[in-house]
């Protein structure tokens, strides 16, 4: 692979409350659209739908209503059951902390807590996706944190005059980090880089606004 | 810009899942700590006696089963039913129809323009361009308005917002010819396409 641009999704561990709608007027307004329905539209395509959770979901609710419909379904024709009966399962819950050994009954609770978070943050956290926003005229415009991350790995390997394996560039939310790899004995003026990347995000103006960290490793690249 | 539902979603997935955490909080208990198993097996035999007395008084004249086993089947059926028109709801939100609208003019009628005409224009309009992956464009119902969404994937290195100033010159070009502005979104997204493809070395 070429240079590494690395997605990075900082909606999944931090909160922070922002102002993600709020500065999109940086587009022309007067362009029609009508600024509500644009808003609405980035606010809605830079979180995430929790489709997948939902479908899990459904379809793990579906899964046991279909077990629990032929189990009642034998039972209310009266035939023989085909796993477990709904009494004894009913009887065999009621007495549980017998018949079943700890350590299953244990893990299985370990199992059923994971689950239930995975679900439970899946509702609770905002669900940031790794994209910003640009500014533009008429339409509503995001972008994947990894293509901005390719333009600016692409401007600090000319700016630096190095070759793409040598720059590395992580984009998230409000934190740009480029690392480059200088080659060994030239020289290499962290300020141009760090201007270079600047002046390219200045001009990209992705919302909300990353900061710039720029980190030179001290070994050299030989022969690049 | 679908149409999934997105409040419902979190709710629902919150609900199922703060219950997983209970029974699971629960199960981890009655394996661990004893106290919590006599309580459980005191509290539960009651509300199992309450059933089974439901089901006792229920029966069916002159059988042994009890009526409640179809109300099951049926509040099961219910569910299920409720379960797959909600994956049903994910991702929807697609249109046939860019305008649809009473002709002001002299003739009599409406005037009609499908999704495909900004579709193909502007898939052809892109389709040459040696900075670009791929590209797709849909139409989506949006608030009971039809909008498009232009899903652009560039090559390794192309700056985003040039790439979105000149379809949106695009898109501009298109209101013109259409005679209506419709919403837009432009997507600049990455994909195995563009991550594995050749960086693009003229622009």
């Amino acid at each position: 692979m070429s240079h590494a641009t690395h997605r990075n999704n900082a909606g999944r561990g931090s909160y922070v409350p922002s102002a993600s709608g709020a500065a999109l007027s940086a587009g022309d307004d007067a362009a029609g659209t009508g600024g509500a329905a644009r808003e609405e539209i980035l606010k809605r395509e830079t979180h995430s739908s929790r489709a997948v959770a939902s479908i899990i979901a459904a379809g793990l609710i579906i899964a046991l209503c279909i077990f629990a419909l032929l189990e009642t379904a034998v039972r209310a024709v009266g035939q023989e059951p085909w796993i477990v009966d709904p009494q004894t399962a009913a009887e065999q819950v009621v007495a549980l902390p017998e018949g079943v050994p700890p350590l299953l009954l244990g893990v299985l609770g370990a199992v059923l807590v994971m689950a239930g978070l995975y679900f439970f943050l899946n509702a609770v956290l905002p669900g940031r996706r790794a994209r910003h926003v640009l500014p533009d005229r008429r339409a509503a415009v995001v972008v994947d944190d990894e293509v901005i991350a390719s333009a600016l790995a692409r401007r600090t390997r000319l700016a630096a005059n190095v070759s793409q394996e040598q720059v590395m560039v992580t984009v998230s939310r409000r934190q740009v980090d480029v690392s480059v790899r200088p080659t060994s004995g030239v020289p290499l003026s962290p300020d141009a880089v760090l201007a270079a990347v600047k002046d390219e995000l200045r001009e990209m103006g992705p919302v909300p606004a990353p900061e710039v960290r720029i980190n030179v490793t001290t070994t050299g690249v030989v022969g690049a | 810009m679908n149409g999934t539902p997105r409040i419902l979603n979190r709710v629902l997935i919150g609900v199922l899942g703060f219950k997983l955490l209970a029974i699971g909080v629960l199960l981890i208990l009655l394996a661990s700590v004893p106290a919590v198993g006599v309580w459980w097996q005191s509290w539960a035999a009651g509300v199992w006696s309450l059933w089974r007395d439901l089901f006792e008084r229920t029966r069916f004249p002159g059988r042994a089963e009890s009526w409640l086993w179809i109300v099951a089947v049926l509040v099961l059926l219910l569910v299920i039913g409720a379960m797959v028109a909600w994956i049903a709801q994910q991702g929807k939100g697609r249109a046939n129809l860019l305008v649809s609208e009473e002709d002001p003019g002299d003739v009599p009628g409406n005037v009609r323009i499908g999704s495909g005409v900004a579709e193909q224009a502007l898939r052809t309009a892109l389709a040459d361009r040696p900075d670009l992956a791929g590209v797709t464009v849909a139409t989506y119902e949006f608030r009971g308005e039809p909008g498009l969404r232009i899903r652009i994937q560039p090559r390794q290195g192309v700056a985003p917002h040039r790439l979105a100033a000149e379809v949106s010159a695009l898109v501009e070009a298109l209101d013109g010819a259409l005679g209506k502005r419709t919403p837009v979104l432009i997507h600049v997204a990455s994909g195995a396409r563009s991550r594995f493809g050749r960086a693009d070395r003229v622009r």
